[in-house]
Order: C-alpha cells, then sequence, then structure tokens
C-alpha cells in the first residue's frame, strides 16, 4: 500500500489494536518498512502503558461508604447514609425506621436472595465470643494488628479460606488484632476493631458448605450484642458489636463491600 | 433460650459495587478533583438506579454505568453554564489550575508517571476523556461513540489530537507537579 495513505487516525487504532485484520496486515506492512512510523506506533503504546501506571493504582483505593451506600438498592439506604459527610447524623432517626423485608434484585439477578437453614447458631457463637474478648483489655486477641500480615496468613491456613482483615479505618475503626476461636464444628476467625471511644467491634469469618449460595445481612441480637451475619462465596460473616443497629448496619456494608471489591478483582 | 430477634437488610449491589472504582477513576479525570468525582459517582449511581429498567442484560454494566456518568456530568456543567449556553466539554483549562488526579504512597518516586498524569490535565476535558476510554479503559471505539454520544469518527480524531498533544507536551519544559497525598 502507499504509506502516504496512512493517518494518524490509522496508527492510533492499530496501536489500540482496534483494525480490523486486513487493514492491520496492510499498516504492519508500511510500519516494516518505514521505521520512523514503527517509532510512532511504539511511542502510542508507551504513553498508553504510562497512562495505565499512573491510574491504575486509583483503582486499589478503598471505597468510602457513602459509596456502597449509592451501589444499594435505594429502598432499603436509610442506615449507610448516616456515615455519608452530604448527610448528618439526624438521619439516624430515619434509619430507626428503616423498612425491613427482601431485597431488591438488579438487573434481572437476584444476588440477595433469602435462604432456608440461616444460621442462627452462628450468630450467637458470635455474640458470645465478642462478649467475652471485646471486654478484654489487656489480650483481647492473639495476635495484634502490628502482625498483621503473620495474622490473615495463620487465619487463611487454620480456616482454609481465604482470609482478610477489612480496612475500616475510613468508618473510624482501627485493627486491633485477631485469634482462633473455636467454633460448633469448625474453627472460626475473629478479628478485633477499635474506634477512638474504645468501642470494639468484632469480625468473624468461617468457611461455609461450598454450595451455600449468598444470603442477605440478617441481624440478630444476643445478651445486648447486636450482630449482623450474611453468606458470601463460601464463608459465613458475623460482625458483632454493642452499638446500634444502624452503625453496625453501615460497617457490615463498609465489610461486605471491601470483601466484594476484593472478588472482583 | 428464645430464638433471636432476626432480619433482613440489603447488601451493596456486587456488580455496582466491582464498577466503583472506575467510576471514580473516570470521575477523577472528568472533574479532575477527588471530592467532586466523588458526588459525581454518587449522583451517577442514584441515575442508573432510576434508570435500571434501560439497562439491556448482557451488554457491558461498566460502559453503561460510563454513559451515564458522562450525561449527569454534561447536564450538571450545562447547569452551571446555563447563562453562557455553553454545554460542550471542549473548554480548555476549565478545571487546569485544580487538576489533581492523585498519584499515591509508593509512587511518589516515579517522576514520569507523575508528569503524565500533570499533562493529562492540560488537556480539553473532552480529550482526557477519551484518551481514558480509550488508553486506560481500553474500550472498543465504538463503545467510547456510544458512552459518548459522538460519532466513531469524532472518537479517533479526538483521541489522535489528545495523544498528540500529550507527545508533545512531554518534549516541551516540565510544569509544576500538583501532588496531592
Amino acid at each position: 500500500m502507499n504509506p502516504s495513505a496512512l493517518s494518524d487516525v490509522d496508527l492510533n487504532a492499530y496501536a489500540d489494536r482496534q483494525l480490523a485484520p486486513e487493514r492491520a496486515g496492510e499498516v504492519e506492512a508500511a510500519l516494516a518498512a518505514d521505521p520512523a512510523l514503527a517509532a510512532r506506533v511504539a511511542g502510542i503504546r508507551a504513553q498508553s502503558a504510562a497512562l495505565r501506571d499512573a491510574l491504575d493504582p486509583m483503582l486499589a483505593e478503598p471505597i468510602p461508604p457513602w459509596l456502597l451506600a449509592a451501589a444499594t438498592p435505594p429502598s432499603t439506604r436509610a442506615a449507610t447514609a448516616a456515615l455519608a459527610p452530604r448527610w448528618r447524623w439526624p438521619a439516624l432517626a430515619a434509619a430507626a425506621t428503616l423498612v425491613l423485608g427482601v431485597a431488591v434484585g438488579w438487573f434481572g439477578r437476584d444476588a440477595m436472595i433469602e435462604r432456608a437453614g440461616t444460621p442462627t447458631t452462628f450468630a450467637r457463637q458470635a455474640a458470645f465470643a465478642h462478649a467475652l474478648y471485646a471486654v478484654d483489655a489487656r489480650r483481647p486477641v492473639e495476635v495484634w494488628a502490628a502482625e498483621e500480615k503473620g495474622l490473615v496468613t495463620w487465619l487463611t491456613k487454620r480456616l482454609g479460606v481465604p482470609v482478610t482483615a477489612p480496612d475500616l479505618n475510613g468508618v473510624g475503626y482501627a485493627l486491633v488484632g485477631g485469634r482462633l476461636v473455636a467454633g460448633n464444628e469448625k474453627p472460626t476467625a475473629l478479628i478485633m476493631y477499635e474506634n477512638a471511644d474504645k468501642q470494639r467491634l468484632t469480625l468473624q469469618v468461617r468457611k461455609e458448605a461450598p454450595d451455600a449460595g449468598e444470603t442477605a445481612f440478617h441481624y440478630a441480637v444476643e445478651n445486648g450484642v447486636g450482630v449482623f451475619y450474611w453468606i458470601d462465596d463460601s464463608c459465613g460473616y458475623a460482625l458483632s458489636g454493642n452499638i446500634d443497629r444502624a452503625q453496625l448496619l453501615a460497617v457490615a456494608r463498609v465489610v461486605y463491600g471491601q470483601l466484594a471489591a476484593r472478588g472482583a478483582r | 433460650m428464645p430464638p433471636p430477634a432476626s432480619d433482613a437488610a440489603a447488601l451493596p449491589h456486587p456488580e455496582l459495587v466491582a464498577a466503583i472504582p472506575r467510576l471514580r477513576r473516570y470521575a477523577r479525570v472528568l472533574t479532575g478533583d477527588a471530592s467532586r468525582a466523588d458526588d459525581l459517582v454518587q449522583d451517577a449511581l442514584a441515575r442508573a438506579w432510576e434508570k435500571r429498567a434501560l439497562w439491556r442484560e448482557g451488554t457491558d454494566l461498566r460502559a453503561w454505568l460510563f454513559t451515564i456518568m458522562h450525561n449527569v456530568h454534561v447536564n450538571q456543567l450545562a447547569l452551571a453554564r446555563r447563562e453562557a449556553g455553553n454545554v460542550s466539554l471542549d473548554a480548555e483549562g476549565e478545571f487546569g489550575a485544580a487538576w489533581q488526579v492523585p498519584v499515591r504512597g509508593n509512587q511518589l518516586d516515579r517522576v514520569e508517571l507523575l508528569e503524565v498524569v500533570a499533562q493529562m490535565g492540560r488537556l480539553p476535558a473532552e480529550q482526557r476523556e477519551v484518551l481514558l476510554l480509550a488508553a486506560v479503559e481500553e474500550l472498543r471505539y465504538e463503545e467510547i461513540a456510544t458512552v459518548l454520544g459522538i460519532p466513531v469518527g469524532t472518537v479517533m480524531s479526538r483521541l489522535s489530537r489528545a495523544r498528540d498533544r500529550l507527545r508533545r507536551m512531554a518534549t516541551e519544559p516540565p510544569v509544576p507537579l500538583k501532588v496531592v497525598k
């Protein structure tokens, strides 16, 4: 082909691998004949790679809670809205009258199926373990946050499923550490967090049967300890704390969002 | 022991959650400002819920959300500029002074990455947008045309201009960098 017929648009489309095969073949022949053209294409690709290198780390940033709330079906959103900077705490009053019920499917996919056989015993155990360890001022955990990497490696190994410690600093809770606790049949990982007022939350994780599916958030109160629990990706999760339901739900959504984002990568 | 009080609440939608990081990045490239970007993402997600009946199953959710966000942004600009009657994205330097797309943490030592981001900030918004969608998100030109509501030919010529300007900037003396930690 005549190289002069090769436009910038052709070179860009070739560099982006968006040309039809026969046209790409023509461009390739022209590039082989003209090192300057080949250098242009290499330059375009290098520029794209530099942009990706510069902008890709943004994808790993934690998602703020108000954006997770915006990804939640609107009718059930009141509780998390309380954490958004755009809104104020009085919204919690509205959250107290939160309408409960069947989650709304989105795009025809019902990702929030509520199933029979919900493991209420897990919630009960989680509340007991929370009550036992969260009040312990000096030895609430076996492995402290300073050794977070060792902690998650150990828990992952003992549970046989990937365990991570979600980053809850965005909602004011710092990692304290974690421990292994005895469950009904299987070991449970306990990960503890604490806010500036020394209020503690625990996230407990255990492996579920592979066909356990996915459930909505369920809420239970045991001896004054509130527990949100759910199943996702063959793991059961229980978030326990002595804080009000709306705040606990807001934190639960952050935890869920981080785990979902991790699974999506 | 009596059965515990129990109820259920909805989860964030997993596919939407998965799309949020890319929406935030696109919004930052559009607005050049992290908090305005997150406001835009929030508005776009709200709009997506309103319009969810219009999403066609089996099509790319990410591209659909980009389309919605682009339109929300253009509409917001149109409102802001109603007096001037100018609703396009092509005003150059609009966010130039405020452009602060952060390059974080361990990358601070990589000067060339900071430079390329700073240079991108000097492009008109319509070129930044095409560059992000083509070079970073690697969408097909046809998809980009749908997202932006413009002909494919316009996508290709904008992209070509954007790359050309960025290439020429790389050979000019650098401007002072604005780093957000």
